[in-house]
């Protein structure tokens, strides 16, 4: 019997107060409500009576597992509630070698889509990577076509994409919410902050906002586990998540089925060199 | 003066055939391969004829400011080397009208003027646009969830420093609607607009032929906001002694560090300088920056005092609440609620303001546990 959204919240603090109890662990990072009934917020639950604050409904739409990022060298674990999605982006920052997994405690809660239209493609709602699953695995949605949008957004002439991005990027304020709630973007300064080397201009004008849309999506592009934060974060509304998948379509074309954040020890297929990769191009 | 609702399009009209006028325009993003829903987009742009004006419900995702502040500002061109010059760029000098502006984004622009005018210094700039606008503000009809501005001192229908006031005014004929009976205002309303200061009059001047003369007409001025918070009066002073206070590692938690709340506030106004070279030549310009992003404190030689995103949003909020209280007087925080609305981690200013409020400035523990009223589902 599939349990209700409040016995799997009940269930997600206790494990939340358990794995506090413990003393491995510093902090529970889950989401809290807002003042707003359709919005939660991410919550750091650091006593017993804070893991009662923590919530689970379908407003639970940010990313966890960046914050694993704020203490690199923690003294205690970090615990964090993860969905399906949080799971590969986890899975993403230990093959990047920017945590270490015994410095987490993960806590996996199948998660069945929430209040965010990203959901609706999803292709592991099960988290892949987990010490403790609450409720009971979901059932995942095999036939979701990831590609739909880029398959059609590709019989645009080139001209027509090209206007269309740069209306895209007229719209931007270059504030960096993409990049800074991307589980992929885990460099330790971004090139982007280096910005006295003359990488990239600081002036939010349609040339600059180019070069870092541009930067970000190769940056990215094979490492992307599809989270959709870059586009839900967006305050000016730009639909970010359809340059990483043309990405990603054309990574699945050139070296076949691919995605990011599993739990096998894969390399980023850009960042790798095979002697069977396609070189027809050369 | 009252101008009918009809009428709008010819006043912006008339006003723009000697300035710019600046207007919250709401415009449908073109997507030709048709794979988006049609998105609308209502930002402060320059009106055109046929142009749908959004006066009244929600207010802009970005403030009017970079008007007066723009987010990409030339300062000079140069070239070094042979027949090396230096040569000013001077803003524009077309008159330019920012109409139906907000109350709190006309405050916002009163603490923009503080910074850049007083303290013995002015931004040549700054003044030289300030200069040559006209603000006509207009009085919010309904408030969005995330407003605040009455509980920050600000009234959502009257902007007192504006040059023109504008408020709808009551309907004071009714009918019964067709659809459901109940009863409806027989008209869609007037303007009813006050100059509040010699540019103001030389406005409405322009506009004179197609208004009439205030009759029974009443502005509609019983709006109040839809977000109420506690504040302490005191609050700035009290936050001056709660530098270390632990609801700075709390609640600065979830924050990622982007500049989206920088970005949208009305009142943040830092920039930053720095060139453009194409070889021997380029130019100098300054634009927006962000106190959120790390390289706003880092020095040359790599220190960074404010190393974390604890310290950077602590500024912020310091900031808005404290520090320019201390400096000019008033706070800068205008109620607008746009950071709350575009927040990606939903941090809400409202909800720290109300917390520092009610927290002991001396304790050396914080729980968000402690603020828990109801049981939370």
């Amino acid at each position: 019997m599939a349990y209700t959204k409040e016995q799997i919240q009940d269930m997600i603090r206790q494990e939340a107060k358990k794995a506090l109890a413990s003393g491995e662990v510093s902090a529970v990072v889950g989401w809290t409500s807002t003042r707003f009934a359709d919005k939660t917020k991410p919550f750091f639950a650091e006593t017993e009576a804070e893991c009662d604050l923590l919530v689970w409904n379908e407003y639970c739409v940010n990313g966890t597992a960046k914050y694993a990022l704020d203490d690199r060298y923690p003294e205690k674990k970090l615990a964090v509630i993860a969905r399906g999605c949080d799971s590969r982006a986890i899975n993403r920052l230990i093959q990047d070698k920017q945590v270490k997994r015994e410095n987490l405690y993960i806590i996996g809660v199948p998660c069945d889509g929430k209040d965010n239209p990203i959901c609706k493609e999803c292709q592991h709602k099960n988290p892949l990577t987990f010490d403790v699953l609450v409720g009971e695995e979901v059932e995942e949605q095999i036939n979701a076509d990831r590609f739909a949008e880029v398959l059609a957004f590709e019989k645009l002439t080139p001209d027509e994409r090209y206007d269309y991005w740069a209306k895209q990027y007229d719209k931007c304020i270059h504030c960096y919410a993409c990049r800074n709630a991307c589980p992929a973007c885990n460099c330790i300064e971004c090139y982007a902050d280096q910005y006295r080397t003359g990488w990239q201009g600081k002036a939010a004008d349609r040339e600059q906002n180019q070069v870092y849309g541009l930067t970000r999506v190769f940056h990215v592009g094979d490492r992307c586990i599809e989270c959709g934060e870059c586009e839900r974060v967006c305050p000016m509304d730009l639909p970010i998540m359809r340059q990483t998948r043309k990405m990603l379509k054309d990574i699945n074309d050139l070296f076949g089925d691919y995605e990011c954040g599993m739990p096998n020890d894969s390399k980023p297929v850009l960042g790798e060199y095979k002697l069977e990769d396609p070189d027809e191009f050369m | 003066m009252i101008l009918a609702k009809k009428d709008l399009d010819q006043a912006l009209k008339i006003l723009s055939q000697d300035a710019v006028v600046f207007a919250p325009l709401i415009t449908l993003i073109e997507d030709k391969s048709q794979i988006d829903q049609p998105a609308f987009e209502k930002k402060f742009m320059p009106y055109h004829e046929g142009a749908a004006v959004g006066l009244d419900n929600f207010n802009t995702v970005k403030p009017p400011k970079d008007v007066l502040f723009p987010n990409v500002e030339k300062l000079y061109k140069y070239k070094t080397g042979e027949g090396a010059y230096i040569e000013e760029i001077v803003p524009e000098d077309k008159p330019k009208i920012l109409f139906g502006i907000r109350p709190c984004d006309m405050r916002s622009i009163d603490s923009m003027d503080k910074v850049f005018f007083t303290k013995e210094y002015v931004d040549s700039y700054y003044a030289k646009r300030r200069e040559l606008v006209t603000i006509v503000a207009m009085g919010c009809m309904d408030t969005q969830r995330t407003c605040f501005c009455d509980s920050m001192g600000l009234d959502p229908t009257y902007a007192p420093t504006a040059d023109v006031m504008m408020n709808v005014t009551k309907s004071t004929r009714t009918k019964a609607c067709p659809v459901t009976g109940c009863t409806i205002p027989e008209d869609d309303g007037s303007y009813i607009l006050e100059a509040l200061t010699e540019k103001g009059k030389a406005l409405l001047d322009k506009i004179s032929s197609l208004c009439t003369e205030n009759g029974a007409e009443e502005a509609v001025r019983d709006v109040s906001c839809s977000l109420k918070i506690e504040k302490d009066p005191e609050l700035d002073k009290k936050l001056s002694k709660m530098f270390e206070h632990p609801i700075w590692d709390k609640i600065t938690k979830g924050c990622i560090g982007c500049g989206t709340c920088t970005f949208v506030c009305p009142t943040c106004y830092c920039f930053d300088i720095d060139n453009e070279n194409y070889g021997a030549e380029g130019c100098k310009y300054r634009c927006w920056d962000s106190c959120m992003f790390s390289d706003y404190t880092r020095m040359a030689g790599g220190a960074n005092p404010r190393p974390t995103k604890k310290e950077r949003l602590r500024n912020r909020y310091m900031h808005k609440l404290s520090y320019f209280n201390e400096r000019y007087g008033e706070t800068l925080c205008v109620g607008c609620g746009r950071c709350i609305e575009n927040c990606p981690a939903h941090l809400d200013i409202s909800e720290f303001i109300e917390k520092a409020s009610k927290v002991d400035a001396e304790a050396k523990e914080y729980s968000e546990a402690d603020f828990a009223e109801k049981e939370v589902r």
